[in-house]
């Protein structure tokens, strides 16, 4: 045994230190363990210190004007004297290009995360995956370059026919597969078994005929339409939605995967397609990881502002119809970026207060919605995880 | 060694009665130096939060011998090993009460430095797991640590250990490559090899070989029996052809207690408990 | 429903998962195509006589011989349409003050046209910008003007319910008799001779700096701030993220605070980019003042902020993905906690950790709406390593939006623009693809 008496007379073997030595490990362990939570907490930190110092610009203005102007009043002339600041034509316009991408962008998504997660074999997965990641990393700049210079003249020039293509190869598939559905389902209720052929024939034919006449009609309508602007909302919105697509995909895609192989195979096991395993079974099972998704991917395309800044025609009024997304819009994020150039010549001003408003408005915005999807996610694991 | 009244009752015939009178197979040989109780556990238990997984363990290692943990899979063999280095330290909702003492000293003692502690009591997993560095700098590593920079003192080091290790003729032409590139009995000797280098006094062993096939499990097994002698050593296994091949003790846990604990020809010929004997006969895995 | 139209469903299901991962790829491929062609055409194009002229002069670039030869035997050329336009103008002194009038309103765009495409004409006093003193550099930019000196643009209001469209007139028709006549054919014919068209690799694009706000030169002042920018946000960014990671994967007891600060973590993660802008100019530069107004460090520093989730994500990460045993067999010897996380956990996951410093390293580059406010300015010169505390910069996100929005002369150096996007996507791609080869390395090294 290895022993030594020490000096102070306490017996001690080759791992028991004196108490001094021992208190000074403790205190080196708590110090060092005390500056790394210190800058841990740097991060938590930064996102006080952004509440406080966007709050503290932002309620000067409300001190200013109130808030009833700012919520419901559209007359937006910040540089007038005196000046009127109207947001609400301006977060009409940021709901309005954040919905249309949504529009396009959630039911994409969802598809595509589905199709990896499910549906594509391992090797093909592998080459969609840096598509997303791509498609992810190019800068908004980027895009709002090519929704300005590209996009913009060619819905100009030729907005109609293009409208009328995009509505033929999307609806036109759709279409056809409704008359399908629509027949069998008739058919299996009101005929009996021997004529269920025959009648389903006939539906089709029916509906068939129906379905061109919709698409031809609306096709032609959809032709006649003159775009006065390029950059307008639609624009806008078709430019977000692929900016929206990567993050709703790979937050739906983690979703997807997180739910068991148990439970697609009791589906599959009772006789159900690939289609009613994944409709019926799987993303009811992921929805909630879903809904986290896609309010993820609707705060990317609320929060970005190069692209609407460069494409959105930045015009202050709520267009006529209220949803004619032919026309030009203006966000709130552009209004930041595009007035404060003028606005932080007079700090002070309401002028430079409503722009630190309008931060707040989507600061509060994004800061409610990450709680939600966090919680969300949160609950979710729980439940898969069976607790 | 002084024995307490509640040492004598407690359920484990623990080996403080054989310490006076080690029983050795004919094919064993007592060792030179050894026998003296080197890690001491009193009513010693183990908990995961309120859960007890080791429930008050009275016994004593003895030193230079190998003593090997058996019990069905869940019954708190790792956890009691894992407890004698503190490598449990890791578990945030782990803790421990009564006494567990190695040299005389508590392993739980407020003035213990775990990690002097652990460079005394050395530990090879279940699963390989060399670093992914070269093999020198993986056996290098610990005594580095440790303070060690000369180069020939490392390189002499390395050597030994590897040769204790039985692997020095294998790798001897290839110290640079990387650990990961060595088949798995391989990475496991490496891995004995690398604890060797801190040269600690217990070596202990979670289920070494489980991972491996019966060719390196066998090499494993003589290079225990190669150890044996010069370090003491526990094993943990669930093959009892394993345990009574390389042990002089044996420990059979069940639920947490430590049921018998006796010379492992004896434990495993005329077991004294009913457990122990429905265990070894296979009557339960 | 019957087993046929289920499948038919089943399949259509497919097709559309299918389909919308087409999409995307489509959408990456529209976006990407024309950036890419046109962006090269920004360094590889046919060039004028007056680019190499414009090179010599401003940037001493070029052998002197040859182009003196090659302008001489352009000016030849231009010296018979200018002494057609001379005869002209002549000639309008001599008639009655109204055909005078109204040929003179004719006569101004065509010579404005003929400025544009040659350079100053000759009597003309040397004109004060850049821009004004040099004709089109790329030939297809001459074709432009050539056409522009040609046709007469006019608008058809004839028909009141559709836009009016535009369509486009001779101009010769107008001048039928005059001693200008001649020259449409003239110019017309002899396009390439005054302009001695050539094919051009102009690596200078990407190191010279910009001459006029960008009508001329390069774009090295932006690369070199995107740059400047995107590294010293790493400088804070990737430290601090490192360290944060470790705390939360090492030492953090799972609780309350621990739980807040992860929250805090997405919460940033989730901050609109335009919102890190305003805060910047409201903290770094109005509340700390770390520079007087706009500077790269203010920048850096409001980037910084933005990558800081990112890294703390990417380095957890990575950090958990290295084995446990790892982690075991050090402690198992005796190594400290610390000396374990620094020699066994931190090296194993290292790799990870750049994968997604690399990423954030794109992505600061990237960003535009953060640096509006606190560090980017339209037009400078490329600033010394030492003026980044006090100096704003160019940088390229920036300068696309403004150039391609703001700019007088937008439509004019669309290739500048396009020479631009090409340059940052480039920059941000390549970075993600070595991110992502790295990963596929890292994934490859681990199987052993
Ligand atoms: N980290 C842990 N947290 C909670 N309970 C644990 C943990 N590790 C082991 N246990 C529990 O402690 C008991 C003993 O485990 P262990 O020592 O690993 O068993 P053995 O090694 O004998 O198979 C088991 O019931 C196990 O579920
Ligand atoms: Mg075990």
């Amino acid at each position: 045994m290895t022993e030594e008496v020490k000096n102070d007379g306490q017996r001690s073997s080759a791992f028991v230190v004196s108490p001094q030595k021992r208190k000074m490990q403790k205190l080196a362990k708590n110090a060092g363990e005390t500056l790394l939570l210190g800058i841990a907490s740097f991060v938590a930190i930064v996102v006080l210190f952004i509440f406080y110092f966007v709050a503290v610009d932002a309620i000067p203005y409300f001190q200013l004007r109130g808030f009833t102007e700012f919520f419901t009043s559209t007359g937006w002339y910040p540089a007038g004297e005196p000046g009127e600041f109207g947001a609400l034509a301006i977060i009409y316009g940021s709901a309005m290009v954040t919905f249309g991408s949504a529009l396009l962008a959630v039911p994409m998504g969802i598809a595509a995360a589905v199709c990896l997660s499910d549906i594509l074999p391992f090797s093909v997965r592998q080459y969609a995956k840096p598509i997303i990641e791509m498609l992810a990393a190019i800068p908004s700049v980027a895009f709002g370059f090519f929704a300005l210079v590209i996009l913009a003249p060619l819905l100009q020039s030729n907005g109609g026919p293009l409208l009328m293509w995009t509505w033929w190869v999307l609806a036109a598939p759709f279409l056809l597969l409704a008359v399908i559905v629509a027949a069998d389902l008739l058919s299996a209720r009101f005929a009996r078994e021997e004529n269920r052929r025959k009648m389903a024939l006939l539906l089709q034919s029916l509906f068939g005929i129906l379905a061109v006449l919709v698409l031809y009609v609306v096709g032609t309508k959809l032709n006649a339409i003159e775009i006065i602007t390029g950059t307008n909302a639609l624009n806008v919105s078709i430019i977000l939605s692929f900016m929206a697509l990567p993050t709703i995909v790979s937050v739906a895609e983690d979703a997807l995967q997180s739910v068991g192989r148990e439970l697609r195979e009791g589906s599959y096991a009772l006789g159900a397609t690939r289609a009613e395993t994944l409709l019926k079974t799987v993303l009811p099972a992921a929805s909630s990881g879903i809904l986290a998704a896609v309010i993820l991917g609707i705060m990317r395309a609320l929060g970005e502002t190069m692209v609407v800044w460069m494409a959105s025609g930045n015009s202050s009024h709520i267009p006529d119809p209220w949803f004619n997304y032919l026309e030009a819009v203006r966000t709130l994020t552009a209004t930041i970026a595009g007035d404060m150039g003028e606005a932080d010549q007079v700090t002070g001003s309401a002028r430079y207060h409503v722009l630190f408003a309008m931060g707040l408005l989507l600061l509060v915005i994004s800061f409610f919605s990450n709680l939600v999807s966090e919680r969300i996610v949160v609950r979710q694991r729980k439940i898969l995880s069976g607790q | 060694m002084q024995m307490t009244a509640e040492h004598k009752e407690s359920k484990a015939t623990g080996p403080a009665t054989a310490t006076r009178d080690i029983y050795i197979p004919s094919e064993r040989v007592a060792v030179s130096g050894g026998g003296t109780p080197h890690v001491v556990a009193k009513d010693f238990s183990i908990y995961y939060g309120d859960f007890e997984a080791v429930k008050k363990v009275n016994a004593e290692i003895l030193s230079k011998y190998v003593t090997a943990i058996i019990g069905p899979s869940g019954c708190g063999k790792s956890t009691f090993l894992r407890a004698i280095n503190r490598m449990n330290d890791l578990i945030p909702s782990c803790h421990t009460s009564g006494i567990l003492q190695f040299d005389g000293e508590d392993i739980y003692g407020k003035l213990t430095d775990e990690v002097l502690l652990r460079k005394k009591i050395g530990m090879v997993f279940q699963k390989p797991n060399p670093f992914p560095k070269s093999i020198f700098d993986n056996i290098a590593y610990g005594p580095r640590l440790h303070g060690m920079t000369d180069k020939k003192q490392l390189e002499e080091i390395v050597e030994r250990s590897l040769r204790k290790a039985a692997l020095w003729d294998e790798v001897s032409d290839r110290l640079e490559r990387n650990a990961l590139g060595l088949s798995g009995g391989q990475q496991q000797r490496l891995c004995v090899a690398r604890t060797l280098a801190v040269e600690p006094e217990i070596l202990l062993l979670d289920e070494p070989t489980s991972a491996l096939d019966p060719k390196a499990t066998a090499k494993i097994e003589d290079l225990i029996q190669e150890l044996r002698g010069s370090y003491t050593i526990m094993i943990v296994t669930h093959n009892m052809q394993q345990a009574s091949r390389v042990s002089d003790y044996t420990m059979f846990f069940y639920e947490g207690v430590l049921v018998e604990y006796a010379q492992t020809a004896q434990l495993f010929t005329n077991p004294k408990d009913r457990m122990t004997e429905d265990y070894i006969t296979g009557r339960f895995s | 429903m019957n087993l046929g139209t289920r499948k038919i469903l089943d399949n259509s299901f497919t097709a559309v998962g299918m389909g919308s991962i087409v999409v995307m790829a489509l959408a990456l491929l529209v976006v990407l195509t024309p950036i890419v062609y046109n962006g090269v055409g920004a360094v590889f194009f046919t060039g004028t006589i007056e680019h190499r002229t414009m090179l010599y002069k401003e940037y001493g670039r070029g052998d002197s011989k040859t182009i003196e030869a090659q302008s001489a035997t352009a000016d030849r050329y231009r010296g018979e349409a200018y002494r057609m336009l001379s005869g002209f103008e002549a000639e309008m002194e001599g008639m009655t003050p109204e055909a005078s009038r109204e040929y003179r309103s004719k006569y101004a765009p065509v010579r404005a046209a003929m400025s544009s495409l040659l350079g100053p004409l000759p009597g003309d006093p040397q004109p004060m910008l850049t821009r004004f003193q040099y004709g089109q550099t790329r030939w297809e930019k001459a074709e432009e003007k050539l056409h522009d000196i040609l046709y007469e643009k006019k608008w058809d209001y004839s028909d009141p319910t559709v836009m009016a469209k535009e369509f486009y007139v001779p101009r010769a028709e107008a001048f039928a008799g005059t001693k200008l006549a001649p020259l449409f054919g003239y110019v017309d014919k002899h396009l390439a001779d005054m302009m001695q068209p050539q094919f051009t690799f102009y690596w200078g694009f990407f190191t010279d700096r910009s001459l006029d706000a960008h009508i001329f030169g390069g774009i090295w002042p932006e690369i070199q701030g995107t740059f400047f920018l995107a590294i010293g946000a790493m400088l804070f960014a990737f430290p601090l993220g490192v360290i944060a990671a470790v705390y939360f994967t090492e030492y953090a007891k799972e609780g309350f605070f621990t739980s807040i600060l992860r929250s805090a973590n997405s919460t940033l993660a989730g901050v609109p980019s335009i919102v890190f802008g305003l805060f910047g100019l409201a903290f770094f530069i109005n509340t700390m003042k770390v520079s007087e107004s706009k500077s790269v460090l203010a920048g850096s520093l409001t980037l910084a902020i933005m990558i800081l989730p990112t890294i703390i994500r990417a380095a957890e990460e990575a950090i958990l993905s290295v084995p446990k045993t790892y982690k075991e067999a050090s402690l198992g010897l005796g190594s400290t906690k610390w000396n374990t996380i620094a020699t066994v956990i931190l090296p194993a996951a290292l790799p990870g950790i750049i994968t997604g410093g690399i990423i954030s390293l794109g992505r600061a580059a990237g960003e535009t709406a953060p640096i509006i406010f606190t560090a980017a300015v339209s037009v400078g010169s490329a600033i010394g390593i030492a003026d980044v505390f006090s100096s704003p910069t160019p940088a390229l996100s920036w300068n696309i939006y403004n150039l391609a929005s703001e700019h007088e002369m937008a439509s004019e150096i669309r290739h500048v623009q396009y020479g631009m996007v090409l340059s940052l996507v480039s920059i941000v791609l390549l970075l993600n693809l070595s991110a992502i080869l790295l990963r596929a390395k890292i994934s490859q090294k681990l199987k052993g």
